[in-house]
């Protein structure tokens, strides 16, 4: 739609289709008669013809639309932003975090924490990691600065708990060892974007 | 730095078409930096001389052929200079492509991400990918000991080689030529070079890294804490790096100490020794009031010379209050030794400092085991060496391999005979001067033969240093810690004031403690402790201890903001580091009277007749100028005092035979709070040539035990192959409280007893 077409405030220019209304009665005798013709028009009949046929079909034709919350829950847009997860690498397992604190940095609500290491085989071992989930507006930020895809937004949108610690424990967020088949690629904030192998410039080996 | 003296003439270059005035003598890239005009560079490092290995500051000169070097070319009058155009640009890009060349792709984890000149300069040259090819092969990490070199990330910029060399003196690192294989080297590798870590703080990269802060947190996450060094009388410049400890801990932590390394230095035990903080004290009003009963009683306040000179005035202050002794003994010969030389040179305060010192071209070092006593007159006396390749003579009983590369000559002399020897080197570098009779005949009277042979300083050797000095102008004196206690102190200091007033030699007295000279100026000391003593980090009757473990706690100098007088007669200021929960001094104070808001409200009445100034400690700048200039705190005036000079006779010079032993703590350490930091913290032995070993019928690894002013040591002797001589070196680091409260000639006779292991 075009702005000239809002700026043009003349409205009986435009075509508005006028509804066609009854005079209303203005005797007492002609608003009784409107009354009783309206209660005992069949119409009353086709609706609850209309509710039958529904709760049948509901119930025995399985045609039933309410989502049993919280035994079912409805699938979410990847694009939202839920509390974190924390991703594992699929060959070897390894959580991707490498430590290098750029989620730290960008938060904008400076809730996540780490703590990190020299290790034994010379890596940087993230040795705690956590975020505050009582300050986190989900702003996807983290995700999108992660250079590892290790920090995404997951699909567990229900936060109450108890301790909202629960949420917010390394372990918690990273995908179980046992459950890396089941791990999902993220597609929101911060993906590898589609055309992502066009965008890599290969670097010559003359060798 | 550039030299500055009179001498040079100002000279006008067009910089970008900006109209810069400068010296004659100074380089483009430093004109151009002093006039806001950006030049890129990689290499440059203002404190060492230009090392030209990166080729990123070329600029244009109109009418010069082809590129010139901006950081080594010296400007000329009316150049017309231009920064940048697309050639040159274009170089600049080709070097930075360059140095990404296999690059490994880690700054996610490396150390130096977030102020790295790599990655700066990689993004400001837009570089995002690699043209060019290499085969990369595997260059592991190298564990260096404190420091972990990982060649990968080099970028062979040199840095680190230039500043080892030219500033700390150990020329440990070298660099190993070919290409692209090109990596630098430890040519000490297995043994231990001075840790200082300065090579670490320099380079652009994280090639060089602490191996204790490694991936332990990132640059950003780190505050700095602007302070200067509470270790030793230099007082460097330095920022403590702090964290909160961990997810679960949230006390504040000092991760690593930093500095500023354009234009000055630290030693090892500024850079590494951080973690002395006093922890975990919370305020106990009945110790409070025990305390307070304390100093209520109390005759005589005992104290070391690590205190702020705001400490000092409250228990001078104290002392005009309720007449207690003050002790200091670390500070109490220094402050006599201060008021001998004054009579002489007629001021308060020595001449010379460190920027002069770098800039002599005859330096005789006196006294002092220069190496380990006062890192940074050493690194001072490097860059003399290595820039105006001064003639440096170092004058002492043992001979110090560790410096044998910067020292012309080496003068021993006989342990105890330092009255003789200045009085020999008064008589050399005066010689043929004018003076005033009185002077000139104390020197004529003087019994040379007789002296030089007691003191083994040999006639043809003073000839040598004095043939040395012909010919030259820039001359400093240092002077050290084993004149302060000798027994013959006093006349010592009235004859190095002769030498000061009389000769070209400007004299640096470097104190013996951190605040050494700050106490010497603020409090007047006595002698004697009487009746119930109070120790503030020294033995005493009741114990204020920042160390922890005393009668009561105090903040260490990293809990506690202040001042300190340095070496160069100069007040800086230091902050909290670390916060601190329990009471203060002032606390104290402020119940028994002294009525003062904070610590600081002292600094403004730290005493003017001294040389203090009249300014808050929150208006007291801390910076350096872009040329390099200091901008810490202020310079303490040079007052002039009553002149007398009296010199008194020189009767026979004491002898030391048989087993000597010389107090002196080495290896990045000065005092218990170095050895408290978990990098330094070492077990102290004595060391000995293998002659001393013969002489005292000790073998390597012995037990030994022995009593030296009250004090019993008990020690594993090492032989240290590099000492020479018969006089063994004993450390006080590790003796807690005792190590504040001696005050004795540093070498003593003594009786070691074997123990049974
Ligand atoms: S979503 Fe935003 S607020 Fe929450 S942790 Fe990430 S960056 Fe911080
Ligand atoms: S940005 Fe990613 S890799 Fe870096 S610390 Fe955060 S989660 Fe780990
Ligand atoms: S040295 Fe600099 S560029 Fe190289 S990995 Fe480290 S931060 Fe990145
Ligand atoms: S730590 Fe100091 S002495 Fe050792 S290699 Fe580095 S600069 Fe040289
Ligand atoms: S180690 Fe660092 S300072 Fe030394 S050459 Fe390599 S990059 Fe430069
Ligand atoms: S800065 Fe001039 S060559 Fe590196």
């Amino acid at each position: 739609m075009s702005l000239e077409q809002f700026k043009n405030r003349s409205v009986g220019t435009q075509t508005y289709k006028m509804v066609d209304y009854e005079p209303t009665p203005d005797t007492g005798m002609g608003r009784f008669q409107r009354v009783v013709s309206r209660t005992f028009r069949g119409e009353l009949f086709v609706g609850l013809y209309v509710t039958m046929r529904e709760m049948i079909n509901a119930l025995f034709g399985g045609g039933m639309h309410t989502t049993k919350y919280p035994f079912e829950k409805l699938p979410i847009s990847p694009r939202y932003r839920a509390i974190h997860d924390m991703l594992r690498l699929l060959e070897s397992g390894h959580y991707r975090c490498i430590g290098c604190g750029l989620c730290e940095k960008i938060c904008i609500s400076d809730c996540i924490k780490m703590d990190t290491r020299y290790d034994e085989n010379q890596r940087k071992e993230v040795t705690e990691y956590t975020i505050n989930f009582g300050r986190c507006i989900f702003c996807g930020y983290c995700a999108e600065v992660c250079p590892e895809l290790a920090i995404v937004h997951g699909q567990r949108y229900e936060t109450a708990s108890e301790q909202r610690a629960s949420f917010s424990i390394f372990d918690d967020m990273l995908t179980p060892k046992d459950a890396l088949g089941q791990q999902q690629e993220f597609d929101g904030f911060g993906a590898v974007s589609p055309n992502a192998d066009d965008n890599i410039k290969k670097t010559p080996l003359a060798y | 730095m550039t030299a500055r003296n009179n001498k040079t003439k100002t000279i006008t270059v067009t910089i970008d078409g900006k109209r810069c005035e400068a010296q004659f003598g100074q380089t483009i890239l430093d004109i151009a930096r002093a006039n806001s005009i950006y030049i890129p560079t990689m290499c440059y490092l203002t404190k060492v001389e230009p090392i030209a290995s990166c080729r990123m500051c070329v600029v244009a000169v109109e009418g010069v052929e082809g590129m010139i070097l901006s950081c080594q070319e010296k400007a000329t009058d009316g150049a017309v200079i231009t920064t940048t155009n697309d050639e040159i640009h274009e170089q600049r890009e080709n070097i930075m492509k360059l140095y990404d060349v296999n690059h490994p792709l880690e700054c996610g984890v490396c150390d130096k991400s977030g102020e790295c000149d790599l990655q700066n300069k990689t993004m400001e040259f837009g570089i995002n990918q690699q043209d060019f090819t290499a085969r990369d092969q595997h260059r592991p990490v190298q564990d260096w000991g404190f420091i972990s070199y990982d060649p990968a990330l080099c970028i062979m910029c040199e840095k680190c080689v230039h500043v080892c060399n030219e500033i700390v003196g150990d020329n440990v690192l070298a660099i190993s030529v070919g290409g692209y294989n090109s990596t630098i080297i430890n040519t000490k590798q297995g043994q231990e070079c001075s840790n200082c870590g300065e090579c670490m703080s320099v380079c652009p990269v994280g090639a060089l890294v602490s191996t204790d802060f490694k991936y332990s947190a990132n640059a950003w996450e780190l505050e700095k804490i602007p302070a200067s060094c509470s270790h030793c009388s230099a007082a460097c410049q330095m920022s403590y790096e702090v964290k909160p400890e961990s997810i679960a801990n949230h006390d504040t932590k000092i991760y690593r100490v930093t500095n500023n390394y354009e234009f000055s230095s630290l030693c090892g035990a500024g850079r590494f020794g951080y973690d002395f903080g006093n922890r975990g004290v919370e305020k106990d009003i009945e110790k409070f009031e025990e305390t307070l009963n304390a100093f209520r009683k109390s005759e005589t306040i005992s104290f070391s010379a690590n205190i702020t000179n705001e400490e000092a005035l409250i228990f001078q202050k104290f002392r005009e209050r309720s007449g207690v002794k003050l002790i200091c003994s670390e500070a109490r010969a220094y402050q006599k030794f201060m008021n001998a030389l004054a009579t002489t040179t007629g001021h308060s305060l020595y001449s010379g400092d460190l920027k002069k010192l770098s800039h002599s071209k005859g330096i005789i070092v006196l006294g002092s085991r220069v190496n380990d006593d006062a890192p940074m007159v050493k690194y001072h006396i490097t860059m003399a060496s290595k820039r105006k390749r001064a003639k440096i003579t170092y004058m002492h009983p043992i001979e110090d391999p560790s410096i044998s590369n910067i020292i012309t000559q080496f003068m021993k002399y006989e342990v105890g005979s330092e009255e003789g020897v200045v009085a020999l080197l008064a008589k050399t570098l005066l010689d043929g001067r004018e003076l005033p009779v009185k002077i000139s005949k104390y020197l004529s009277d003087l019994d040379v033969g007789n002296l030089s042979a007691e003191s083994n300083i040999g006639e043809e050797e003073l000839e040598q240093l004095a043939k040395g000095l012909l010919k030259k102008s820039d001359f400093t004196l240092v002077v050290g810690a084993d004149l302060y206690e000798h027994p013959k102190a006093e006349n010592i200091a009235r004859l190095l004031g002769v030498i000061e007033t009389h000769s070209d030699f400007e004299l640096i007295v470097v104190p013996p403690a951190t605040n050494a000279l700050g106490v010497s100026l603020i409090c007047e000391l006595d002698d004697e402790a009487l009746g119930y003593t109070i120790g503030y980090n020294t033995k005493g009757d009741y114990i204020l201890s920042s160390m922890g473990g005393g009668d009561m706690d105090m903040p260490a100098l990293n809990q506690q903001e202040g001042s300190f007088t340095s070496i160069d007669k100069r007040l800086v200021p230091t902050h909290v580091a670390l916060p601190y929960g329990g009471y203060v001094l002032n606390d104290i104070m402020n119940s028994l009277g002294l009525k003062k808001k904070y610590t600081i409200s002292y600094t403004k009445q730290l005493p003017i007749a001294k040389g203090y100034s009249q300014i808050e400690f929150d208006s007291l700048p801390d910076y350096f100028d872009i040329d390099g200039s200091e901008h810490r705190g202020y310079l303490l005036e040079n007052e002039k005092v009553p002149k007398r000079v009296e010199l008194a006779d020189i009767s026979d010079l004491p002898t030391y035979d048989g087993v000597v032993i010389y107090r002196c703590d080495t290896g990045s350490q000065f005092s218990p709070f170095t050895n408290m930091t978990e990098q330094l913290n070492r077990e102290a032995s004595l060391r000995g040539s293998s002659q001393f070993a013969t002489v005292a019928k000790l073998d390597d690894g012995d037990r030994v035990i022995f009593e030296i002013d009250g004090t019993e040591y008990q020690r594993v002797f090492k032989i240290d192959t590099s000492m020479k001589g018969t006089v063994a070196i004993n450390p006080t680091y590790d003796m807690g409280l005792s190590s504040t409260s001696v005050s004795y000639y540093r070498f003593s006779k003594s009786k070691l007893e074997k123990m049974d292991s």
